[in-house]
């Protein structure tokens, strides 16, 4: 019966129980839990490693962040170091400019003073060739047969007072045989002025005189006597041209 | 009732119950070896099955005597696997569990009390093993050894009872219902053998605990 206690099975199962805790231990609890060890040990290792770089990388992280913000602090002491160096350069190109421009300025105040110069010399000569015309047109219109003889008459009163050297050389032509005189004149000159020419004329020149009676109305009003290479002028022409000559030389 | 199958060899009366136990032996030892032949860093299905298994009962014994698991884990856990396979071998038809044999029973139960000792002694020394029978006062000392016979005993018998009780009332309506009727009892039967399993188990477990752990408070 189940119920009796038999000595034998007792044993036997104290026997085998033992048995198969050792077979158990041997095949079974030993390698499975030295696996497991193992793996319990690579895990450890492993979050051991992790937590190692992650110190690592911590420690990159805040060396970065301190090289950054080294970096920082160079970036800005080399933007304060520019913005030194662009002011300074800034003020000298501003300098420089500001001389150009004083240069310029000035160059361009000496080229429109010249320029106001040349303009005014023009206006000026303008003005004068202007008023020779105007004066040429209002002397034509103006002059006469009476104008020329006080001309001429004033040309007599003159001859006798001429400067030395011109008498002197008047003079000297006296070597010629004769000496031709051409006397030219606006209007018909009336004898008695001619006389009193041809006779002032014999006065300041010894030898043989022929006198050549022309008439030029584009002397206006006056005469003009060419002796030889001499040409004396007492009429309004020539006053003219010398005034557009004088205009000339202002320009 | 049926009569015992007994197998004599002289004075050695080798019975099922024996021929039982080596079968459900085999078979553990068989599993074990084919579950740990090759063990790998990285497990496979079979490999994280079978230390589920060792882990939950690792986990279990650690809960209990936390500072020597490991030292009882081989014993707590062989008996608990030999206990769960042994009480499920009666469901299979013609075999019948080791443990609903009284003999089986004790000697797991004799077992039990020899290694409570063996480890209490190994880990506490014989004379301090030896003194926590009479703390707190030595008055209490027969009433420490009756409480040794009979925990030991009660490990045995209620054991023995369960799985004997229930193999008997399955039978019993088997040979009066018919062939399917004892089905919900072999479900229950299933559980119980669970349930058995895990107090012999933890009652031992408790009781080796107990010994290793009866003098640390003072030492």
């Amino acid at each position: 019966m189940l119920m009796d206690f038999n000595v034998s099975t007792f044993f036997l199962e104290i026997i085998n129980f033992l048995i198969l805790l050792w077979v158990l231990q041997r095949l079974f609890y030993k390698p499975l839990l030295e696996v497991i060890a193992k793996r319990k040990s690579f895990i450890d290792q492993t979050v051991a490693d992790a937590n190692t770089t992650k110190q690592q990388a911590e420690a990159l992280r805040d060396q970065y962040q301190n090289r950054q913000q080294q970096w920082e602090q160079e970036k800005q002491a080399a933007l304060v170091s520019l913005n030194q160096q662009i002011e300074a350069e800034r003020s000298l190109q501003l300098n420089k400019l500001r001389s150009d421009l004083e240069d310029e300025k000035q160059k361009l105040q000496v080229s429109v003073s010249r320029q106001q110069e040349e303009f005014k010399k023009l206006a000026e000569k303008q003005a004068l060739k202007n008023g020779a015309r105007f004066a040429v047109l209002l002397l034509q219109q103006t002059a006469s047969d009476e104008l020329e003889a006080k001309l001429t008459s004033l040309l007599i009163d003159k001859l006798s007072s001429l400067p030395n050297d011109c008498t002197s050389s008047l003079h000297l032509l006296k070597t010629q045989k004769t000496i031709p005189i051409k006397i030219s004149s606006a209007y018909l000159m009336p004898v008695e002025l001619r006389k009193q020419l041809e006779l002032k004329l014999k006065a300041l020149i010894d030898g043989t005189i022929t006198f050549h009676y022309f008439q030029a109305e584009e002397l206006i009003a006056g005469v003009r006597i060419d002796i030889d290479s001499w040409e004396l002028n007492a009429n309004l022409q020539h006053e003219l041209s010398a005034f557009a000559e004088l205009a000339d030389e202002i320009v | 009732m049926e009569n015992e199958f007994y197998v004599a060899f002289g004075p050695l009366m080798i019975s099922g119950s024996v021929i039982t136990t080596w079968g459900v032996m085999l078979a553990i030892a068989c599993l074990a070896w084919l579950s740990t032949r090759h063990l790998e860093k990285l497990p496979d299905s079979v490999q994280t099955s079978v230390e589920i298994v060792v882990s939950a009962i690792d986990e279990a014994i650690l809960a209990v005597a936390p500072q020597h698991g490991r030292q009882i884990l081989p014993f707590i856990a062989t008996l608990w696997l030999f206990l769960l396979i042994a009480n499920l071998a009666g469901l299979i038809p013609g075999l019948h569990s080791p443990t609903r044999d009284l003999s089986v029973t004790c000697a797991l139960a004799v077992l039990v009390f020899f290694s409570a000792h063996w480890f209490g002694i190994k880990n506490l020394g014989l004379k301090n093993y030896l003194r926590h029978y009479l703390s707190p006062s030595p008055i209490l000392l027969p009433f420490h050894l009756i409480s040794e016979l009979s925990r030991t005993l009660a490990l045995a018998i209620r054991l023995f009872g369960n799985i004997m009780s229930l193999e008997m009332a399955a039978m019993l309506i088997l040979l009066v219902a018919g062939f399917l009727a004892p089905i919900p009892i072999l479900m229950l039967h299933i559980i119980e053998a669970l349930v058995q399993a895990y107090i012999f188990g933890m009652l031992a477990l408790i009781y080796l605990a107990g010994a290793m752990q009866s003098q640390q408070p003072n030492s």
